[in-house]
């Protein structure tokens, strides 16, 4: 069964289109991607999961049930641009809240659950406005955790994070998917990190859904290319460029796109005269991925 | 790395989800101090307006706005226009102030983004519109509690005098409290129009619970000489109608156009909801 099934759904804000006939598909278990540039659409189409704004046109199904079924929508969690804590209160009173709101019977146990979660358990007693971004973060994604959801939808969760926080943040999402096996739709800008946990990718651009597919499709389409230093290096492009078709300088290096064998490209480089002071054989990432496909979209 | 689990989903009731969002609420009211902050002003105010009318004026002559320490609770019959400021300087006034706690309340459910919480996982919207409404009832009924025992006191430090029919008393201050319900769901109901515009939400309420729409129609029908006991199905006219002078008719008037305007606000503020984008 899929988490999330989204059929032609539409939005429009004073007749300007923000998700246009968008179709979406978020397996069951799944840590879903949800990349585009800013303004693509993305927290629109995030709040249209979450009942928050009205659709103009479509259809969300939620675990196979529409998605204004009651039923289905207590399992669902939202972290949606900010995490929806009064700021006088407390983080346990924030959470209090929430877990009225479900009708939580053991609350107090379903905070330090919680709060164990996102390694809050010692800040409990804070006012939710002296916490840090970070701590704000978590604290969202605690909310949402509330009432054992089957849904997590978090927009841009980790967005002004440090480091470590992203880091935190990561191993806390990769946790609830294995240990609660909830799935997640997560939008963010730093593809670097989605990259890391995402089991599934969607990529949306003006509206639309341009591109789905699983990290092992990801994996699979990634571009092969081996990286290499020379003293020479335009000499040595010129020479690479008469034997392999796709070759670039690229961030103070040479790429030779799609070839598997490393050693014939230093062989060759040798005997045209050129010495290889460096080579490695990388991957594509999400990020140059991500470029190269709206860049080709740009250019259509 | 797809971990799949059986999930049963269950709808909760009704009765499940307003617990929920009542719960809720209610939490909120008793620990924020804006609730607290309200009832003090509730209580002040009449006393305070009690001691001040007992101030001499310029020339040294005392001025008594009251009679009867009753008369800050109700005024002494239904006048739907002022004359004096003490025909209005009533326990009607609570609803004004209710207003402005009831435009906070939610105004700050919108600015911290909680509403987003509720509106996750409450997909019918109804529950909104009917906990806040019930809710921000029962805190303007005990802001009429706190305004009964401020005037109460004021005016017995004052020196008033007592006398009162007390059935009547009685009617007068149950039927304001049960307005309570009507004036509560429309001040939701304008917050919900306004929800985007926290000072218009304030203002507004203001405006409506000063009753100032219903003492200018009364002004027009009294000066055509036409009866005034229509404006009754209002909730200022109904309000105003809870008086010292009130019988069990007026009790009744105030449960029917309480129940009846709550649940027009209550539809209404509900579709409104349903059509419009939540923030």
């Amino acid at each position: 069964m899929n988490a999330i099934e989204i059929k032609n759904l539409s939005k429009s804000f004073r007749g300007m289109y923000a998700v246009d006939r968008l179709n979406m598909t978020v397996p069951q278990g799944a840590i879903y991607g949800f990349i585009g540039e800013n303004g693509s659409g993305k927290s629109t189409t995030e709040k249209l999961i979450c009942g928050h704004l009205v659709p103009d046109g479509g259809e969300i199904k939620l675990f196979g049930r529409d998605f204004t079924d009651p039923g289905v929508r207590v399992r669902v969690g939202a972290l949606i641009e900010n995490a929806g804590c009064f700021p006088g209160s407390s983080v346990y009173q924030n959470l209090m809240m929430q877990c009225i709101n479900l009708g939580i019977e053991n609350a107090d146990k379903e905070i330090r659950r919680v709060l164990e979660i996102v390694r809050m358990e010692d800040n409990a007693s804070l006012k939710f406005k002296s916490c840090s971004l970070g701590m704000k973060q978590r604290i969202g994604i605690a909310m949402a955790l509330l009432g054992d959801p089957a849904l997590l939808i978090l927009d841009e969760p980790i967005n002004g994070l440090d480091t470590d926080g992203m880091r935190i943040m990561r191993e806390i999402l990769v946790d609830i998917t294995k240990k609660y096996g909830c799935t997640v739709l997560i939008s963010s800008h730093i593809l670097g990190e989605l990259e890391k946990i995402a089991t599934h990718y969607g990529i949306i651009r003006q509206g639309k859904m341009i591109m789905e597919l699983s990290a092992e499709e990801m994996d699979s389409r990634a571009q092969v290319f081996t990286s290499l230093k020379c003293a020479d290096m335009q000499g040595a492009k010129a020479v690479l460029s008469g034997q392999y078709a796709d070759v670039r300088e690229e961030e103070g290096y040479l790429r030779v796109y799609d070839v598997d064998d490393t050693a014939a490209i230093v062989d060759y480089l040798m005997k045209n005269g050129h010495v290889v002071s460096e080579i490695s054989r990388n991957k594509i990432g999400l990020e140059e991925y991500y470029i190269e496909l709206m860049s080709k979209k740009e250019a259509e | 790395m797809n971990i799949t689990r059986e999930i049963k989903f269950e709808s909760p009731t009704f009765a499940r989800r307003i617990k929920g969002m009542l719960g809720v609420d209610f939490y909120r009211l008793f620990h924020t101090p804006l609730f607290y902050i309200f009832l003090a002003i509730a209580a002040i105010i009449p006393a305070m307006v009690s001691a001040m009318t007992m101030m001499p004026d310029q020339n040294g002559n005392q001025i008594s706005l009251y009679s009867n320490v009753w008369q800050i609770i109700a005024a002494s019959k239904s006048l739907y226009v002022i004359e004096t400021i003490a025909d209005y300087a009533n326990m009607n006034m609570v609803f004004i102030f209710g207003g402005i706690m009831v435009s906070i309340f939610i105004g700050h459910d919108y600015k911290s983004g909680y509403v987003k919480q509720l509106f996750t996982t409450h997909a019918k919207k109804q529950d909104y519109m009917i906990s806040k409404s019930l809710v921000c009832a029962f805190a303007m009924a005990c802001m009429c509690i706190t305004y009964l025992i401020g005037g109460t006191v004021g005016g017995l430090l004052v020196g008033y005098d007592t006398d009162v029919s007390v059935g009547s008393l009685i009617i007068a201050i149950l039927g304001k409290i049960i307005m309570s319900l009507g004036w509560a769901s429309l001040f939701t109901f304008l917050n919900i129009i306004f929800r985007r515009y926290f000072g218009i939400s304030v203002a507004s309420s203001f405006f409506f619970g000063t009753g100032i729409l219903i003492i200018g129609a009364a002004a027009i029908v009294e000066s055509l000489t036409l009866p005034t006991s229509f404006l009754n199905i209002f909730l200022y006219g109904a309000s105003v109608n809870a008086n010292l002078s009130s019988g069990i008719g007026s009790l009744l008037i105030c449960i029917v156009v309480s129940i009846a305007w709550a649940v027009i606000y209550n539809v209404a503020g509900t579709r409104i909801l349903n059509k419009c984008d939540v923030y």
